[in-house]
């Protein structure tokens, strides 16, 4: 487990880089795709399935991107771009190639609605932390304490 | 003529932000602000990834509109975050508009990494991501030559101006061949753990990310095209991978 969240640090952070993500901002975003990548195992451990287990780990990495970004006043995207990128189902995109390849139509069918469940899982997860961050500050304009 | 001049750097700010992986709603926020901060209460922008189209008048009768075509876009997203602050700063401490371009041609015009920088944050993300998908050193080891080639080549091909679909194609056929070659040499041993882990680096998370929020913010044809581009590119990378198992299995048979 340990290694798996430092793998997914150095390689959230590497794409920070080919992003062009200048400055301490780069770090803060590998944060993100670590605690995504370390909710997801988590979540599978606890024995959800594959395509919910994107649920938890999806809005808990858009919960930190949204607070960092107010913090480090940078656009939210920034980050959210780097740390989604080791929850986008890129092993279920290759296994199911391989499904079709092998001419196993049935199972390419079945890993490819699995593979779009992650995508929509995934996006459902961070439009719903976005909306409510949304709506926190709107509120928080309305009534300033 | 002011007016004209203002909705020009405008654009011109929104077409950095759009140019560099922006989201289209953020462009054309950006727009109306910059409009707004040189006093033009009227100003509107309709973006779309491909162009701008914007209008401002400080009269009815003086109505003035600018459209301009995006047609390269690449990932920069610290040009993004530096014209976001600019043009939020420039509503609290407005400046003249002439500083305002300058620095606004200051920040276009800014480095973005150097390629052999980038090339070998593309080689060790390749092997990181093996690791994390439950690879061992020999499957990163191997990774990482797949990473390191493949991003050599796919950044030499669209360097020649070759259209990003092609690109992800032969993208995802090198580092399939590469990453079938590299076991079969005897470097790696999980061939799908080192596939898996270079092809995350042509994965289509930005536009993944900008569908979700342009179509969050009631950005519907910025939405649809964002999420069809994710779609083409999943498409492309997992047929140009395709190919290369095909002909892998055709030829050389065995169990992959």
């Amino acid at each position: 487990m340990l290694i798996n969240a430092i793998a997914s640090y150095i390689a959230t952070l590497c794409f920070a880089v080919i992003f062009n993500i200048r400055g301490k901002n780069k770090y803060w975003a590998a944060g993100g795709g670590m605690i995504a990548w370390v909710t997801y195992q988590l979540a599978l451990s606890v024995g959800i399935s594959q395509v919910y287990s994107l649920l938890p780990a999806s809005v808990l990495f858009s919960a930190y991107s949204e607070i960092v970004a107010r913090r480090l006043r940078t656009p939210v995207t920034t980050l959210i771009i780097c740390a989604l990128i080791p929850l986008v189902p890129g092993a279920g995109m290759y296994n199911t190639m391989f499904a079709v390849v092998r001419g196993n139509t049935s199972e390419a069918i079945e890993l490819g609605l699995k593979t779009l469940g992650q995508a929509g899982t995934l996006a459902a997860g961070v439009a719903f932390v976005s909306t409510i961050a949304n709506i926190t500050t709107r509120i928080r304009r309305r009534f300033p304490l | 003529m002011e007016t004209g001049r203002i909705l020009h750097i405008a654009t011109y700010a929104g077409q950095i932000i759009l140019e560099n992986g922006g989201e289209t709603y953020r462009v054309e926020e950006t727009i109306s602000r910059i409009c707004q901060s040189f006093g033009i209460e009227v100003a509107e922008g309709f973006v779309t990834p491909t162009g701008i189209m914007a209008s401002a008048s400080k009269t009815p009768a003086d109505v003035r509109s600018v459209i301009k075509r995006v047609k390269h876009r690449t990932v920069n997203l610290d040009k993004i975050a530096r014209v976001n602050e600019l043009s939020r700063q420039n509503i609290i401490y407005p400046m003249p508009l002439d500083d305002f371009y300058e620095k606004l041609v200051e920040i276009d015009g800014k480095k973005a990494h150097k390629p052999k920088v980038v090339i070998g944050a593309a080689a060790v993300a390749a092997a990181a991501f093996t690791v994390m998908f439950g690879g061992n050193l020999a499957d990163a080891f191997a990774a990482l030559l797949v990473g390191l080639i493949a991003r050599l080549i796919t950044a030499s091909i669209s360097g020649m101006g070759v259209n990003d679909f092609f690109v992800n194609l032969a993208g995802g056929a090198i580092m399939t061949f590469l990453g079938l070659f590299t076991v079969w040499v005897g470097i790696g041993e999980h061939t799908p753990l080192i596939i898996i882990g270079s092809l995350m680096l042509l994965v289509p998370g930005l536009a993944i990310t900008n569908a979700i929020r342009d179509t969050l913010a009631g950005d519907l044809v910025a939405g649809v095209t964002r999420g069809a581009e994710a779609i083409m590119i999943a498409v492309t990378l997992a047929a140009g991978s395709g190919i290369v198992v095909g002909l892998w299995i055709q030829f050389l048979g065995g169990n992959i």
